[in-house]
């Protein structure tokens, strides 16, 4: 990498490429941006959009005391109580009777008017000359810190373990059922109802009870911006810490990366069109530069949209941290969008296609970013996610800084890996041609891939997509499996752990192979093996090491589907138990490795026989200390 | 005769998309979410009304004068208590772990003063809160009503309790118009695609050796992806009614989304074909849409307004309206920019 070089084509990029941005397109943004800005400004003063207006059709007579409530709550459509109850109204209201119809709608519809009629009773009752009569509770909400002592251990195999999918904070011992386990949710029924003034189900405009009541909600958002421990009101200003505005804050850091990753996908894959990369590929340059060079511009240009975002937050908010720490916290989240989409222009093959990808990046990283920020107050688990970090300085909240390491390093390493992996297609062979995807496939991988040693390495790299493989395996077989016998569904889960890491071993040696990295001996397969086994052994027990080092928030230590011995054991069983894993770890590398020298037949068997091999072992592992 | 050419260039751009198994993956992980929408809208509404979880036994301790009172209103808002009887007892079990919270309640002069603990930064805090706000804004209706003779209006009276579940609305208003407004997205995201790859790539001067006009071509590209939304729209409508949501009015919510994929479609063909690079068409194509779904609150329902009311069936006549006016729209906006195209000079690509 050489900076005068890298520096040029970014250069190139932004002047040369594809024309820049002309005059043409340059008319037509600005008035698109002219008629946006105009139409703003009428959207807000028609209050916005509200998705659930007229939702429910009432039927209530004029005199009836719930008229007003009707009247003014816009998720109702007030009709004649005359009409049909369940064809035409939803609700029929006749004095202070209230009828329903017998559908979930009319049940919805009851439980909205319960909560309408109470916020409408709050204003009402603001408005009263006696305001100790009105609101005769008076409310001081507190937070108190607890320390109760955890007691679930983190059991310990190899890599087979996964924790029992609870990522509670602390074992309470009440917590049997409110955690955030996908079992509960489904039996959705019993309690709910209750809620009298559960904004329950009225869509985004859940804020409207906040909005008109008497200042509800001032809890939460005072809590969020201000940190502060104590709030006193009416008992329906109390609210969940629910950092609201900080989120859209947050938010607010992810849309512009969108944007960029349309431009930036673009101009990738219009390198693969009509050969136009070729010119660069011949120049004495070399691939990281050249990619380097193209992605400059556009992180700089997100940091650049990030940079004025943190910076009109920090003037609109002066009580909020730095900003510096969330600048920081971004730099990982851009790189990881840039990244997923060169791997993906790399592996497109046609415009259409990278419209998908395109999409599919969009959602599933802005998942990832957001909905664990949504916790920032709430639990460690939130630390997943760079974005915490960003709300928590917005929100001027102390950081430390091995929380935002924490938050950081794996969508860095994730990044990295990205654009390594993508590097290895930046080539002629597959830039140019329709290449089928899983030789693309080992292409990326056979990129890093020079002599024997170098399988370690890219086992180790792979690291992070593996334990994001085995989250989504986990989460995918669990919800299945739920009624089946535990046996069963322990066996599915460890099963499917098992495909991804024997995939994750063996991938890595048959690109080699195919590219004739490596000469067909069973001596050069069993080395092979050997040493992509030790390197995915190392990933695993030093992500272990870390764990144990750091005091990794639990969901993370979930994440890290392996364990390996704790307290309690002696030195030479811990020995025992350590050098186990790694003996099965070369023992199937070396297995596929052998069998994947006769070709694509040859590795599906050694494959096959590398996975039986594991995940007997891991069974009996299990069955053993379970 | 001409309109075999169109299909032909229809099929084949639906074809290559087939082959390049993108929307098959596309499909199946559209699957893969219906599979799971129960799982999540349960997600996603606890996150947004965390109360609604179900949330076993939470136990508040009550201490203070009026801890009958409050007792009396945990009944009524279904929630657990415990009474102690001084606030450093219900602290004490707070701290063991016994209880989730502790509501203290004091009757001064005229008020009762509630100091209300619960447990700092964890998953907990949030239930707990909840559940003390149902709490105390049953104690608050029960001493409005104690105190009625001093008070100018009488607060209305709460109707009964519902047996509802709380994922009724988010469900139609927010999951409904979601699933059915992103395959047009896409659809005219991909409309800009097929035009400007033939651009870039220069196969359109082949497909124009061929016996087809320029408005052919935009015919059977435009066609070929405005087709797609509603097909997809009808799966997204099937897979819920197998998880149990039913959808109503599923004729005109597929007109409905039709339309508007007619729409963002004519708007791909023209942004494709006037700039004729996808990065600058692209980048227009998402803001202009963006800001157009946006502006659509001008209108007298928004559309996604429409599709709930539709999907749930309280449609008025302004529902009904505003499906027939979008289509109108949609279709005359094809006519006019067909006609358009017909006045491009190819020969500028």
């Amino acid at each position: 990498m050489r900076p005068r070089k890298i520096l040029r084509i970014a250069r190139w990029e932004v002047t040369k490429n594809a024309g820049g941005i002309d005059r043409k397109t340059a008319a037509v943004v600005a008035v698109t941006l002219l008629v946006l800005g105009g139409a703003a400004p009428l959207v807000v003063a028609q209050g916005g959009v509200t998705l659930d207006e007229g939702f429910y059709r009432v039927g209530v007579d004029e005199e009836s005391p719930l008229y007003p409530v009707v009247e003014s709550d816009s998720t109702f459509a007030a009709q004649d109580p005359d009409e049909e109850l369940g064809s035409e109204i939803d609700l029929r209201i006749r004095a202070t009777q209230v009828v329903a119809s017998d559908s979930q709608k009319g049940q919805a519809a009851l439980a909205e008017l319960r909560s309408s009629v109470d916020s409408y009773n709050d204003r009402v009752m603001s408005a009263e000359s006696n305001q100790s009569a009105a609101f005769p509770v008076t409310v001081t909400l507190e937070y108190a810190e607890r320390n109760l002592t955890t007691t679930g251990g983190t059991d310990t195999l190899d890599g087979g373990t996964v924790n029992d999918g609870t990522p509670s904070d602390s074992g309470t011992p009440d917590d049997g059922g409110n955690d955030s386990d996908p079992a509960d949710g489904d039996g959705s029924d019993g309690t709910i109802g209750d809620g009298s003034n559960g904004t329950t189900g009225d869509g985004p405009t859940g804020e409207e009870s906040t909005g008109d009541g008497s200042a509800g909600g001032i809890g939460g958002i005072a809590r969020s911006l201000t940190g502060s421990d104590a709030t006193t009101g009416t008992p329906s200003d109390i609210s969940p810490p629910f950092p609201f505005q900080s989120l859209i804050l947050a938010f607010l850091f992810v849309i512009p990366l969108n944007f960029v990753i349309q431009a930036y996908g673009s101009t990738m894959l219009s390198e693969r069109l009509n050969r136009r990369g070729e010119l660069m590929l011949v120049a004495p340059v070399s691939r990281g530069d050249i990619i380097a060079g193209k992605t400059l511009p556009y992180f700089l240009g997100a940091l650049f949209f990030e940079g004025l975002i943190a910076g009109g937050i920090l003037y609109l908010q002066p009580d909020s941290g730095s900003g510096l720490y969330a600048l920081a916290a971004v730099v990982p989240l851009i790189l990881l969008f840039l990244s997923a989409t060169f791997l993906g222009a790399m592996f497109a093959r046609s415009f259409k296609e990278l419209t998908f990808v395109t999409v599919s990046i969009t959602v599933g990283l802005t998942t990832y970013a957001f909905v664990p920020a949504i916790f920032t107050d709430v639990t460690p688990i939130a630390l997943i996610s760079p974005l915490t970090i960003v709300v928590r300085d917005i929100q001027g909240v102390a950081i430390e800084p091995l929380s935002v390491l924490l938050s950081t390093l794996p969508p860095l390493f994730t990044a990295g890996l990205f654009f390594v992996l993508g590097a290895g297609l930046y080539r002629e062979e597959d830039m140019f041609t329709q290449r089928p995807i899983p030789l693309k496939v080992l292409d990326s991988l056979a990129g890093r891939i020079h002599r024997r040693r170098s399988v370690a390495l890219v086992v180790i790299l792979l690291m992070p997509l593996v334990i994001l493989a085995e989250l989504v395996a986990v989460a995918a077989v669990y919800p299945i499996s739920m009624g089946l016998p535990q046996p069963i569904w322990l066996g599915l889960i460890l099963f499917s752990i098992v495909v991804i890491e024997e995939l994750a071993k063996s991938l890595p040696i048959y690109a080699g192979f195919v590219h004739n990295r490596y000469d067909r001996s069973i001596r050069s397969a069993l080395a092979v093996g050997a040493l992509a086994g030790l390197g995915f052994f190392l990933a695993e027990k030093g992500l272990l090491l870390a764990q144990l080092l750091g005091g990794l928030p639990e969901v993370q230590q979930a994440a890290v589907v392996s364990a390996g011995p704790t307290a309690g054991i002696g030195p030479a069983v811990g020995l025992l138990l350590l050098l186990a894993p790694l003996a099965l770890h070369v023992v199937t590398a070396a297995t596929s490795a052998v069998g994947m020298r006769s070709g694509r037949q040859g590795y599906a068997i050694g494959l096959t026989a590398a996975i039986a091999i594991h995940f007997l072992y891991n069974f009996s592992v299990v069955m053993l200390v379970v | 005769m001409f309109d075999d050419v169109r299909i032909a260039i229809a099929r084949r751009d639906i074809a290559s998309l087939s082959r390049e198994k993108t929307i098959v993956l596309a499909l199946v992980i559209q699957i893969f979410i219906a599979a799971f929408s129960s799982f999540l809208v349960v997600g996603l509404t606890s996150l947004y009304d965390p109360g609604s979880v179900e949330s076993g036994e939470l136990t508040f301790g009550v201490s203070g004068d009026t801890r009958n009172e409050l007792n009396e209103a945990a009944r009524e808002a279904g929630v657990e208590i415990e009474q102690y009887p001084t606030r450093t007892a219900a602290m004490d079990a707070f701290q063991r772990g016994e209880v989730i919270g502790v509501l203290h309640a004091d009757a001064s002069s005229e008020q009762i003063e509630v100091t209300a603990t619960v447990p700092d930064g964890s998953i907990q805090s949030t239930l707990a809160v909840v559940k003390a706000r149902d709490v105390l804004e049953a104690l608050e209706r029960n001493e409005r009503t104690n105190r009625a003779a001093h008070l100018e209006t009488n607060p209305v009276p709460l109707p009964p309790e519902a047996d509802a579940s709380s994922y009724f609305g988010f469900t139609y208003t927010v999951l409904v118009p979601l699933l059915l407004f992103l395959p047009p997205f896409i659809s005219g995201s991909i409309t800009v695609d097929v035009l400007t790859e033939e651009i870039e790539r220069g196969t359109l001067e082949l497909l124009r050796v061929a016996p087809v006009s320029l408005t052919d071509i935009f015919d059977g590209k435009a066609l070929g992806m405005a087709i797609l939304a509603p097909i997809q729209a009808l799966l997204w409508i099937a897979l819920l009614s197998v998880n149990g949501i039913t959808i109503d009015n599923v004729l005109l919510l597929v007109v409905l989304v039709a339309a508007v994929a007619l729409l963002v479609v004519v708007l791909g063909a023209v942004l494709g074909l006037t700039l004729g690079q996808r990065r600058q068409a692209q980048l227009l194509y998402s803001i202009i849409a963006l800001g157009l779904f946006g502006a659509a609150a001008l209108l007298p329902e928004h559309p996604a307004t429409v599709a709930a009311k539709l999907a749930v069936g309280s449609q008025t006549t302004v529902t009904t309206a505003t499906v027939f006016g979008l289509s109108a729209l949609a279709v005359g906006l094809y006519a006019t920019t067909r006609r358009y195209v017909g006045t491009i000079d190819p020969e500028r690509y």
